[in-house]
């Protein structure tokens, strides 16, 4: 994929005649202006609800940003024909996420004037991310710009009626919903401050988390005060976000910094790039991944000396705490290990439906499926989810905790397993040839065989994937196909 | 006379006599045996030996007192935090065979990993630390890998059979020294160690230093090796 710059002006209704906005997406700034559009949503009592419920983002925040990226990306596709598939599926998406959850709020992502708004965060930060770093956009910019991000929703919703038509309107609109609307939703404190005091490694430094540690500690407060420091006034006041001194400053300077990059040669800053690399699993085969994997092994060596040169408290030195999961290895992991990295999706402690619809989610995004497989593939896992239900669910909460599922890991791999296993081949096996080869292979796992596979001529059939895919649902090894798939945050 | 052989293994024995004769805790002897241990890695490697194994704890030993074997753990921790920058350094490749216990401290186990990660490319010498191994469980856990690879009866052979040890790569011992003037083997690297030299210096493994490894060195090259009657080159001696 080609980034930044899309020559063909031509007839492009949403591109206008400059590549602008769509090069905002390859700015560094993005990535803190999407943090800050993420807070702003879920401040808003209604996604709030959704995302606690649903959204992956505190266990799995990598994967997220990324699906995020590529979605954005192509609801600004030059291609109306890309645009409007996109739309599509997130519309199929967002039904699925509709309801009414347990604890008595209902909530719905197909609510008309609630998906204005996470289309008008996305707009105002795209605004404010250019204002604090000092490139404010001029007038005109601004309104073209407003009037794609309308385009976008109409997109989404078939008209931006729920968007005021006109820019100042717009933000009286804006203002009025942080005022009234906005609350300090459980949401947005777990972004605030769960999610960057427990940001789990990308894939590519996981395997060393000494060193993510290190930096982790450096960069998770930094950026929540980031975060914090660029948001509305109003709504700081409403949450009680605590005013530290200087963050203003730390925070402009950021945004500062990064706007900076702007006067880099081209394409030494490429947020796919980047985004790509962090997600990639060592073991991919991709031409970076031995690169990546060469990096790995010497940052890998790094952390190891790291840690040996540590001086020892006392004479009983504590180990760093997150080396027992890679001490056990050996491809076991613990029922415990198992339900946190790949069952409890959404990482609220306990498997609940919206966890399976997650996996669902990932999947169905992975393979880029069309109805009615979509449907199929989540009716699959719906099932599967009444499966583990009745058999795990012992005191009737309607979720299983983690002590519920260790108590009865054994009975795990049911016919609704089996199922969900048989409807993931036949998505995977896209020329429907009885088996998956190379090609289909890579869709799903964004890697070539393994040789660990039980592979024959080249291609994986039936057997075998159903065979594979139990074993590791089961919990009972790790794989390192479906632990990039489904585990890597 | 023969080559410098390519793999030595050492028993390290005599440690707590040597402790018992200065009328010291058993534990000093221990730690005196670390002065030992650099010394004879340095030997090695500057003669030319491209294995070098040591037996610093075997599976039998966890039936010592357990004051003495929190000692040793904590000796041994001490002890690879302290040199892992050196053996980086001076290009050896360290490796922990056995160190499969439960009771293994779980902060040396990850030291252990660390060291083995660090130096995992170094090419100059490979040091294997028998920590916590017996020769007797590495052929029953091949016997098992075996099996679950089913493998069919008629198909074992010594080859296959040596590729499930842990670390198959490792080459037959050459020459075995077991300081302290006992003459047993221990359980030690059983497989491994089928045609080897044995040689018994008397001296106790915290006295031994280079010139004694030396002698020893030496005391193989002028033996005569006739593996009974399997001609030389098998076990990877090909002087």
């Amino acid at each position: 994929m080609t980034t930044g710059t899309t020559g063909t002006a031509d007839e492009a209704p949403l591109l206008a005649t400059q590549p602008p906005f769509r090069a905002f997406f390859d700015d560094p700034r993005w990535a803190l202006a999407i943090i800050r559009a993420t807070v702003l949503e879920a401040a808003h009592p209604q996604i709030g609800a959704a995302l606690a419920d649903n959204s992956t983002f505190v266990a799995h925040p990598w994967r997220r940003l990324r699906n995020t990226f590529l979605s954005m990306r192509r609801m600004f596709d030059a291609d109306p024909a890309v645009r409007d598939r996109e739309a599509a599926r997130l519309n199929r998406l967002h039904t699925r996420m509709s309801g009414s959850d347990s604890r008595g709020r209902a909530y719905d992502a197909m609510d008309r004037a609630t998906r204005a708004w996470v289309v008008a965060t996305l707009f105002e930060s795209a605004v404010t991310m250019c204002r604090l770093s000092g490139q404010p956009l001029d007038q005109a910019t601004m309104e073209r710009l407003y009037g794609e991000y309308r385009a976008f929703l109409a997109a989404l919703d078939g008209d931006a009626g729920e968007l005021p038509e006109d820019l100042n309107d717009f933000w009286r609109y804006f203002d009025r919903v942080v005022e009234d609307e906005l609350e300090n939703t459980e949401a947005a404190r777990l972004i605030l401050y769960r999610l960057f005091d427990h940001l789990p490694a990308p894939a590519l430094l996981d395997g060393m988390p000494a060193l993510w540690a290190a930096g982790r500690a450096v960069v998770g407060p930094l950026l929540g005060a980031i975060t914090v420091a660029s948001l509305p006034e109003p709504y700081r006041r409403k949450a009680g976000l605590a005013e530290m001194p200087g963050t203003p400053t730390l925070m402009q300077g950021a945004y500062l910094a990064a706007g900076l990059t702007r006067f880099l040669p081209e394409g030494w800053i490429n947020a796919e790039t980047i985004i790509e690399t962090l997600s990639l699993s060592p073991d991919s085969d991709d031409p970076r991944a031995r690169t990546v994997t060469a990096l790995r092994a010497r940052m890998k060596q790094a952390s190891a000396l790291l840690r040996l040169l540590t001086p020892l408290s006392g004479d009983a030195g504590p180990g760093p705490d997150p080396a027992t999961s890679q001490a056990t290895g050996g491809g076991q992991r613990s029922a415990e290990e198992f339900f946190r990295q790949v069952l409890d999706q959404t990482g609220d402690g306990y498997l609940d439906w919206p966890d399976l619809a997650a996996m669902a989610r990932e999947l169905a995004t992975r393979l880029d499926l069309d109805e009615p497989q979509e449907t199929r593939l989540y009716d699959a896992f719906a099932a599967w989810w009444r499966e583990l239900q009745a058999a795990l669910d012992t005191d009737g909460d309607g979720r299983v905790s983690a002590d519920e599922y260790a108590a009865a890991v054994p009975s795990l791999a049911g016919p609704a397993l089996i199922r969900v296993a048989e409807v993931l081949f036949d998505a995977t096996d896209k020329d429907g040839s009885g088996t998956i080869n190379a090609e289909e292979h890579r869709a799903l796992f964004r890697t070539a065989f393994h040789r660990d596979l039980t592979i024959t001529d080249g291609t994986y059939d039936r057997s075998a994937f159903v065979g594979d895919f139990l074993t590791f649902m089961a919990g009972r090894r790790r794989n390192t196909a479906y632990d990039a798939l489904l585990a890597d945050a | 006379m023969r080559a410098v052989p390519r793999h030595v293994a050492c028993v390290m024995d005599g440690n707590g006599r040597w402790a018992q004769r200065r009328s010291l805790p058993r534990t000093a002897g221990h730690r005196a045996a670390e002065a030992t241990v650099i010394d004879i890695i340095e030997a090695a490697r500057a003669a030319g030996v491209e294995w070098l194994s040591l037996y610093a704890f075997s599976t039998e030993n966890w039936n010592r007192p357990g004051t003495e074997v929190d000692y040793l753990m904590r000796l041994v921790r001490r002890v690879v935090r302290k040199h892992a920058p050196l053996l980086l350094a001076r290009g050896i490749r360290c490796r922990f065979l056995g160190a499969a216990d439960r009771r293994i401290p779980r902060e040396l186990a990850q030291d252990f990993d660390d060291l083995a990660t660090l130096t995992a490319g170094n090419r100059g010498m490979t040091l294997t630390v028998a920590f916590d191994h017996g020769g007797r469980r590495d052929i029953v856990e091949a016997a098992r890998s075996l099996i679950r690879n089913g493998t069919q009866a008629d198909d074992v052979t010594e080859r296959l059979f040596a590729d499930h040890l842990p670390f198959p790569d490792t080459p037959d011992v050459d020459l075995v020294i077991r300081t302290s003037g006992e003459q047993r083997i221990s359980n030690f690297m059983l497989w491994q160690v089928a045609y080897a030299e044995w040689v018994f210096p008397a001296v106790l493994w915290p006295d031994f230093r280079a010139p004694d490894f030396l002698t020893c060195l030496h005391t193989y090259r002028c033996r005569d090796r006739r593996f009974g009657g399997i001609p030389p080159q098998t076990n990877g001696d090909l002087s």
